[in-house]
């Protein structure tokens, strides 16, 4: 991978965990925009049978077993930027490399394109 | 905006999955045409920077907060098809790791805060890729960013109005009205970030945000 990718990758994951891991902790608990309008509106609960996702490892934002401070937050945060970061560069490679034709292709499939 | 499990009814999560499907099918053929190498790790660093800021809520009256979207600025920086990609990237994320909005709500989530974003911030995309973007390119950006955000907080309050999952006796009127106004004043928030991240990656990142359609095939990246 050459510099200016990597500069990109370095620098995007380190400003993206510095919120995840830190600042977010100092996030607003209140309800967010949804909520609070269902709250008003008075449909605040579920009307029919939700599906669970089981809490494995995260209990929503708190990495389970850490309770709900600081690095339970932390721990969430970092992993989940990590996880959309791998997830986006492993489908971003994919779809690249199958854009790139092999100099095996055929020549109409080997121009720009 | 999440929508959580237990609220959509099922012809209403199977045709918004139907619709989300069917636009993550279409970016990724895009994207596979049209996806330059230098935009992929901007494209993964920005999906990282959008799961961080979406942690982040900030207060907005008393009792309420709001957190960004994030569709709208992936449009302006990496087009509709790749932003749709990476905004449905997060909601999986989010829905199966960390129990943020529905499973079976996926689909509609992915349509809320990905598809209507990211195609009004493609469509003001235009304005960013010019020499020296202007007042012009602040004002649309902000305007269309409370729109994305208000846009996308109405077909939140369709969608559970289709599901009967508002109380009755609730006029629709009033239901869009209360998240319409809700969501104006994030769309403030959510338009004015959007203008300082664009301005923010023009600055150290134009050649990945600007890219050729396609990298020369042929030039291996050194």
């Amino acid at each position: 991978m050459n510099l200016y990718n990597r500069r990109t990758l370095v620098g995007g994951a380190a400003i993206a965990l510095l919120i995840a891991g830190v600042i977010s902790y100092f996030a607003s608990p209140s309800p967010d925009g949804l909520e609070k309008a269902q709250e008003e509106l008075g449909a605040a609960g579920p009307v029919r049978p939700a599906v669970e996702v089981p809490p494995v490892v995260f209990q929503e934002y708190n990495l389970k077993g850490l309770g709900e401070g600081f690095w339970a937050n932390a721990a969430a945060g970092v992993t989940g930027s990590l996880l959309v970061l791998a997830l986006l560069l492993g489908v971003g490679y994919m779809l690249c490399r199958r854009a790139r034709p092999s100099p095996l292709s055929p020549p109409w499939e080997r121009g720009r394109g | 905006m999440h929508i959580a499990s237990g609220f959509l009814s099922p012809p209403v999560w199977a045709a918004s999955a139907a619709v989300s499907g069917t636009a993550l099918a279409a970016s990724l053929a895009l994207a596979r045409r049209r996806l330059d190498d230098r935009r992929i790790p901007l494209m993964g660093v920005m999906g990282a920077f959008i799961f961080a800021a979406q942690m982040v809520n900030f207060p907005i009256l008393p009792g309420t907060s709001g957190h960004l979207g994030g569709g709208f600025l992936l449009g302006i920086l990496l087009g509709a098809p790749t932003g749709v990609i990476v905004m449905a990237s997060i909601l999986v994320v989010q829905a199966l790791v960390f129990q943020d909005g529905g499973v079976e709500a996926l689909g509609a989530n992915i349509f809320i805060m990905g598809v209507v974003p990211c195609l009004l911030g493609a469509a003001a995309r235009g304005l960013w890729l010019r020499p020296k973007p202007g007042l012009a390119a602040y004002a649309v950006t902000l305007a269309a960013g409370i729109l994305a955000i208000v846009a996308g907080a109405s077909l939140a309050i369709l969608c559970l109005w289709w599901s009967d999952a508002l109380p009755r006796g609730i006029s629709l009127a009033h239901a869009l009205a209360l998240m319409g106004g809700i969501h104006a004043a994030i769309g403030i928030v959510e338009g004015a970030v959007s203008v300082a991240v664009v301005r923010f990656v023009l600055a150290v990142r134009r050649e990945a945000v600007l890219g050729p359609a396609c990298a020369d095939p042929y030039k291996e990246a050194a």
